[in-house]
């Protein structure tokens, strides 16, 4: 059997070279604590620095407004939990139907611990309207979170409109903008977005760190005490190798430059799918991200469709619910039913993929789906749909 | 999810599977289906004097139901007629190592095998 062919960037990335060489230095040369006052601890709090001005290049803040964290998990529940707790029994949250689980479970957190939420559909092509969220909005909203480029389906949100509605009435916009960076343009400025959650394991980046942008002005409650870190913001000693790591793979993410290789990558593989008969595009055909394709294969069953394809990693739903047998709340969210959810597959590209691994990769897909559907032959009708 | 080897065999080269050609003497046919579980299964037998002379199924469902389907109509071809219903589905659980689970499936291909003989004695009553 050939090696496995990586299409799951979106979940997970390869380590670019240059990043672990700059990650690999650090752990060989700057051991010191960044918050230690002696010549070691201002050593490795100069890489945090020099870091930190990189993500926040990237995405078009000012550096003393990235706050780092262990990634975009702990980003959003920093974001949706600081902002909902100072706001008291009546405060409200504005989300999405087909946000992150890390977003969704914060805000079902915050739900049972008494504030009211609000999750706003996403129509049939996996777009959430800025009307809908300004309907959605109260006088005691705190908060509206919107994920920029949706996870499982690559759909882009239109965060600039819902930026400037929230800026209009005085609610701050959180953006989980973890799969945004070096795959679209982000401008946190321009977007009037409050605070924004990023990671670095998707660009290439070392796991365990993410940062969250908080604008100037914005207030949010710690959630992990026991230091005055990232000014008192969130505790614990940073780990200077992996906020380095993340400084260079932002430093080398330029969605300008990689955009229209990974967009021809997903078109050719998409130009294949699409040749198998009822292969059905998920989420907006126009507005998405050129690193993530969602396809539904009729008639053929999801667990099967995975197995027969071993030899190609990717995912059916997104890696943080790979051990749920639920059906993805994405795209039952935008109407498939839960047999077709179950049928359907995530490509995701990066940096690193062929086109040869994406013409083999289409082979594969449309010899298996031939082969299954072709042992249901004589299936009833609901088997398709 | 984890698969024995033999699970993983009988899925990537499943033997028995397909139609019989339609017209054949003898030829019956029994179907399941659970649209819960997402499992259908249909096997399609020809009885030629009391003996099963061939066996094929389909199969729309995970790789456990297609494997398990796979080994029923494996171990049906050859036998006589009265062993359709006979096979216990605890031993293919055993011999696949299927997960306690998915036994929900293999109950559908009881009943689509349970239904091969339901046809063919209403054939034979017919007779």
């Amino acid at each position: 059997m050939n090696a496995e062919i990586y299409l799951d960037y979106a979940a997970t990335s390869p380590l670019d070279p240059a990043v672990a060489a700059a990650m690999s230095d650090c752990l060989a040369h700057e051991f010191g604590n960044p918050s230690s006052q002696h010549a070691a601890g201002k050593r490795a709090r100069a890489l945090v620095e020099a870091a930190r001005a990189e993500v926040a290049a990237r995405v078009g803040a000012a550096a003393e407004r990235i706050f780092f964290t262990s990634g975009a998990t702990e980003a959003n529940n920093l974001a949706l939990k600081g902002s909902l707790a100072r706001r008291g029994a009546r405060a409200h949250l504005v989300t999405s139907t087909i946000e992150h689980r890390s977003v969704l479970d914060a805000a079902r957190a915050l739900e049972q611990a008494g504030v009211a939420v609000t999750y706003v559909p996403a129509d049939s092509l996996g777009r959430v309207a800025p009307d809908d969220v300004a309907r959605a909005l109260r006088a005691e909203t705190a908060l509206v979170s919107i994920m920029h480029v949706n996870n499982e389906t690559g759909v882009i949100q239109d965060v600039d409109s819902i930026g400037a509605l929230c800026r209009a009435r005085g609610v701050p916009l959180h953006v989980d903008a973890a799969q945004s960076v070096g795959k679209v343009p982000l401008d946190v400025g321009a977007s009037r977005i409050a605070v924004c959650s990023l990671t670095a394991h998707k660009v290439c980046g070392p796991k365990g760190v993410g940062a969250l942008y908080v604008a100037e002005g914005v207030s949010l409650a710690p959630q992990m005490h026991g230091g005055e870190q990232e000014h008192g913001l969130r505790a614990g000693t940073l780990a200077t190798h992996q906020v380095v790591g993340m400084g260079k793979a932002y430093a080398l993410a330029d969605a300008a430059r990689e955009g229209p290789r990974l967009k021809a990558l997903l078109d050719a593989l998409w130009r294949r799918l699409a040749a198998i008969p009822g292969a059905r595009l998920n989420g907006d055909p126009d507005g998405r991200a050129p690193h993530v394709l969602n396809v539904t294969f009729p008639g053929v069953e999801g667990e099967g469709l995975r197995l027969a394809l071993r030899d190609l990693a990717v995912s059916a739903g997104s890696a943080c619910a790979a051990d749920s047998p639920e059906a993805s709340h994405v795209l039952t969210g935008m109407g498939l039913s839960d047999a077709l959810a179950a049928s359907s597959l995530r490509f995701s590209v990066g940096r690193f993929t062929t086109e040869a691994e994406i013409e083999r990769a289409g082979e594969r897909v449309a010899t298996e789906v031939d082969r299954l559907r072709a042992l249901a032959v004589g299936a009833p009708a609901w088997c398709s749909a | 999810m984890e698969y024995t080897p033999e699970v993983v065999r009988r899925f990537d080269s499943p033997r028995r599977a397909g139609e019989l050609q339609a017209g054949l003497p003898g030829l019956v046919s029994g179907e399941a289906e659970d649209r819960t579980l997402q499992v259908w299964v249909r096997f399609q037998l020809q009885v030629i004097d009391g003996a099963v002379r061939a066996a094929r199924f389909a199969a729309f469902g995970c790789p456990h139901t297609i494997a398990a389907a796979g080994y029923a109509a494996e171990w049906l071809e050859g036998r006589l007629a009265s062993d359709i219903g006979r096979l216990d589905m605890r031993e293919v659980e055993s011999e696949l190592g299927v997960p306690i689970e998915k036994r929900g499936k293999l109950l559908r291909i009881e009943d689509a095998l349970a239904a091969c003989g339901l046809a063919l004695n209403k054939d034979v009553t017919k007779d």
